[in-house]
């Protein structure tokens, strides 16, 4: 069965079509993104980061840093490309999990980075170290990295919002969490790691939450 | 024109989608026989999608008709020479999931009753409040949100088809429908309060 009205909505259609300039693949427009944002994020550090400070903190466990800010990276790498593929119609939902065993790795192990800290610090492990300051500086961060990125996926005007919220706040969360690292000379204590998760969780919340009015959905 | 060759063509698979693809990078462009022919071409592949989705051959053309308002939104979203059809069944596939979700929740939460517009038969019997009566509803008219304005005065007043009052007003035939169906609750919720007042 047929309907008139769909074909004369298609013609009307057809005469409003003005030239539109195609969005570059996914992959590109990901990186157009976080090669900007890593060199501000580079900068930030260069000026007033604490290099030697985190470096003190991983003394003697270098491995176990770089497979903590591995992961976090590659966390945010894939939650990003993700989102701008997602953000176009036919994106593949496998990438809603392809950031997930990264993330696994990220909590594993600033997990085992604790355990340690706890061994050292005893029952100060328990302690609330400097969890507000880390709370703040996540939200703090994932505000313009964040902002920056639903921007730009917001071109694509994605028909399904939802996933590419969650993946863009995830993927701002784990850069505005990498940058943290370079601020935070000290160790962490368990209520520390359950208030830098908690941050992360709020922002993928908020973009979520916020996505109808920042993504521009079609 | 781009329209004209890609009719000429085998009508294979391989050859449609091939066809497809050089008819929106040509719609993008700004050709609009393009555009046309693709948005002609491509419906029974948008329709078999929908039906996959939805029970009732009239909201399959609701879907249909969406997915089309959709699809001129996002259409810089293709990337010339990647396959149509994926691209095309995300967006068709998409806009079904949503109504079949919408009709389900309207469905489960408000009734429409049809002897809702009968007034009575004689004019004279309506002649007497006639003035009052439409200050009352230029009041009432005033409580609606503006989509609902605008959905009741296109389609109800303006007697537009939902087609054309979506690509007027650019809200969907779904929300159109909706919006419609909720401003007359709202009428005559205010109608009745009045009456009762």
């Amino acid at each position: 069965m047929t309907d008139r009205r769909t074909e004369a909505l298609g013609a009307a259609l057809a005469e409003r079509a003005r030239p539109v300039t195609p969005l570059p693949p996914p992959l590109r427009r990901a990186m157009l993104t976080l090669v900007p944002l890593g060199a501000a994020g580079a900068v930030l550090v260069l000026i007033a980061g604490d290099v030697p400070g985190m470096m003190r903190r991983y003394s003697g466990r270098e491995a176990l840093m770089a497979v903590e800010m591995g992961a976090m990276a590659a966390t945010a790498l894939l939650a990003v490309i993700g989102a701008f593929a997602l953000s176009v119609p036919g994106g593949s939902r496998r990438w809603l999990i392809a950031p997930m065993p990264l993330f696994v790795v990220w909590i594993g192990a600033s997990g085992l980075g604790c355990w340690r800290d706890f061994g050292r610090l005893g029952p100060g492990g328990w302690e609330s170290g400097h969890s507000p300051n880390c709370l703040l500086f996540i939200l703090a961060a994932s505000l313009p990295i964040g902002g920056v990125m639903l921007w730009r996926l917001s071109r694509a005007r994605p028909i399904d919002p939802l996933p590419v919220a969650l993946l863009g706040g995830l993927g701002a969360a784990a850069l505005a969490a990498l940058l943290l690292q370079f601020f935070h000379p000290f160790g962490l204590t368990a209520i520390d790691l359950g208030v830098h998760f908690a941050a992360v969780a709020l922002v993928v919340a908020l973009v979520a939450f916020l996505r109808r009015q920042t993504l521009a959905p079609a | 024109m781009v329209a004209r060759a890609i009719r000429g063509q085998a009508t294979t698979k391989k050859a449609t989608d091939s066809g497809w693809s050089d008819l929106l990078a040509a719609a993008q462009g700004g050709d609009g026989e393009a555009y046309r022919a693709f948005l002609e071409a491509i419906l029974p592949f948008a329709r078999a999608i929908a039906r996959r989705h939805l029970r009732s051959e009239e909201q399959v053309e609701d879907a249909v008709q969406d997915s089309l308002l959709t699809l001129h939104r996002v259409r810089h979203t293709y990337e010339p020479g990647r396959p149509v059809e994926p691209w095309l069944a995300a967006i068709v596939r998409r806009r079904a999931i949503d109504l079949a979700r919408r009709s389900g929740r309207i469905g489960a939460r408000e009734l429409f009753d049809e002897a809702a517009f009968e007034t009575f038969a004689d004019p004279q019997a309506n002649r007497q409040e006639a003035a009052e009566a439409a200050d009352s509803v230029a009041h009432m008219l005033e409580e609606l949100t503006p989509k609902q304005r605008e959905a009741l005065e296109l389609v109800k007043l303006k007697e537009m088809s939902l087609a054309e009052a979506s690509a007027v007003s650019g809200q969907s035939v779904g929300s159109l429908k909706v919006n419609v169906h909720r401003a007359i609750q709202r009428l005559r919720r205010g109608l009745s309060r009045d009456a009762g007042g």
